[in-house]
């Protein structure tokens, strides 16, 4: 009997969304070898929490081999027994335990994401990607690899009740959703913000920054929409990856 | 999963027998352009929007299905639209409003052109942030120097009432900047707006890297700016044809949906 025949339908939805996210990271450039993580909560099963196994390459994760683990940390389903990241699992615990409006959690150590979190600045209102984290995203000190449970009282606290994006000082970012697909979002516009927040100051020259009152006004156009941006453009990521190689709905 | 992302390319029917030959071939043309957008790395997921004027008809042009990636776009796919909004194809897609703001009012204030072109990367969105904007610092600038717009960052587009203010930005200029958001060209036709966005996007990413490294920018001479924007407005469109051509047989080789 497959896993898929196993688990509900909403479960292998998540699993296929989620093995895609990870496959779009890969995509586009986000992963650092078998580093950083992407969660989701089981739906209907509050305590429980996709993770990835821990060797397998972004590229290669699918939607069977995600490990299925409480908040508590107890192994429920680990088909290839790889285990989960210690440091993974402190992260996306402490998020999904501290948040029950967050359903996805992602990470990533991109070169221009630890580039921002290593800036005293962090993330500047310089362009509209960075308008959807004006005065909505928080800041984590970096503590050492995150093996320590202690950490996530830290993490939930900084992370605090309303905020979708977490800068993690000296060590990458981290965007929550209410779905796979609004993370998936939300990380896309962080990175690209992130990206061109290191190109214009690379340069030396002033910058030009947007007013508060336009940043205050378009983070609320953005709020305004909800999860539509991400839903509307997760179809078509899935085609891509379909296209690319579908195994990962597998 | 929302309503908005129940549209699928699938259900694009070819239109190529309900339209006239030349809004045919204007279709086609804009959807190559859409692909080379995404081919040369300048394609930002689903945000940003290319358009398209359709010949022989006074207030209408073209515009993506807002749900489709750029690599997706073929010709039928994309939306006729007037310059009230009404849509005019059918499609199980919607139209991005702040598409339309930017480009209903780029076509409607410039009789002139009739292809205009938007982008969100990183080196346009890095300059498009810089006090200093565009410098006179290479060749590929030096067409656009005197000859670019500035438009402050107002939001989203939404509101239509920044139509008048893009307008007035833009000018006379094939060039704007959208300042904290990205780069507009547009062009006589769609290999010229091409062609101007592509020397543009490489300004901007020598700019970055140029004033990256951090000793001092050389800049063109006046007289030398001067003489090559003499020379850029003589050949208008030179640039953008000849090289059009060679972009479909690229685009042909790679993947020929563009054309269905």
């Amino acid at each position: 009997m497959s896993l898929k025949d196993k688990v509900s339908p909403e479960e292998w939805q998540t699993r296929v969304d989620l093995a895609a996210a990870y496959r779009l990271c890969e995509q586009y450039d986000m992963t650092d070898l078998t580093g950083t993580h992407l969660s989701a909560r089981v739906p209907g099963e509050p305590d429980n929490f996709l993770l990835n196994p821990y060797g397998m390459y972004f590229e290669e994760v699918t939607a069977t081999s995600l490990i299925k683990l409480t908040l508590d940390g107890d192994i429920i389903e680990d088909p290839l027994e790889l285990g989960v990241n210690a440091a993974g699992y402190t992260i996306h615990s402490a998020v999904l335990a501290g948040r029950a409006d967050i359903n996805c959690v992602m990470h990533t150590h991109t070169r221009a994401g630890i580039a921002v979190s290593s800036m005293e600045c962090g993330l500047l209102p310089m362009t509209q990607h960075s308008m959807h984290f004006f005065n909505a995203i928080s800041y984590h000190d970096y503590e050492g690899v995150a093996v320590n449970l202690d950490e996530r009282e830290m993490l939930q606290r900084d992370l605090g009740p309303v905020n979708m994006a977490l800068m993690l000082k000296n060590h990458g970012l981290l965007t929550a959703g209410l779905s796979v697909s609004d993370a998936f979002y939300k990380l896309m516009r962080l990175e690209k913000s992130c990206q061109a927040q290191v190109d214009a100051m690379s340069t030396g020259g002033e910058l030009h920054l947007v007013p508060e009152a336009v940043s205050a006004h378009t983070n609320n156009q953005f709020k305004n929409r909800g999860t539509e941006l991400g839903d509307r453009g997760w179809p078509g990521h899935l085609r891509r990856l379909d296209k690319v190689d579908p195994s990962y709905a597998h | 999963m929302a309503a908005v992302a129940s549209a699928h390319p699938d259900d694009v029917l070819s239109i190529r027998e309900q339209v006239s030959e030349e809004e045919w071939e204007t279709r086609v043309n804009l959807a190559a352009c859409y692909r080379l957008v995404d081919h040369y790395d300048m394609s930002d997921l689903l945000g940003t929007h290319i358009s398209a004027r359709v010949p022989g008809e006074e207030n209408t042009f073209l515009l993506n299905p807002y749900g489709m990636y750029f690599d997706e776009i073929t010709a039928s796919s994309l939306i006729k639209v007037d310059y009230d909004g009404n849509v005019l194809t059918e499609t199980p897609f919607d139209l991005n409003l702040a598409g339309f703001t930017i480009h209903s009012a780029v076509l409607m204030g410039r009789p002139d052109v009739d292809c205009a072109l938007h982008t969100h990367t990183r080196a346009g969105m890095a300059v498009s942030a810089l006090k200093c904007g565009l410098l006179p610092m290479s060749q590929h600038s030096a067409r656009f120097i005197d000859r670019t717009g500035y438009h402050d960052y107002e939001g989203v587009a939404n509101d239509h009432e920044e139509r008048e203010r893009l307008q007035r930005d833009l000018g006379d200029n094939l060039a704007l900047i959208l300042r904290n958001h990205g780069l507009l060209t547009c062009g006589y036709n769609i290999g010229h707006a091409f062609w101007l966005i592509y020397k543009l996007e490489r300004a901007c990413q020598a700019q970055v890297d140029g004033m990256a490294a951090g000793t001092k920018v050389i800049e063109i001479d006046a007289s030398v700016q001067e003489s090559s924007k003499e020379l850029f407005e003589k050949r208008r469109t030179a640039g953008g044809d000849l090289g059009w051509p060679g972009h479909l047989r690229r685009l042909d080789r790679m993947d020929p949906s563009y054309k269905e």
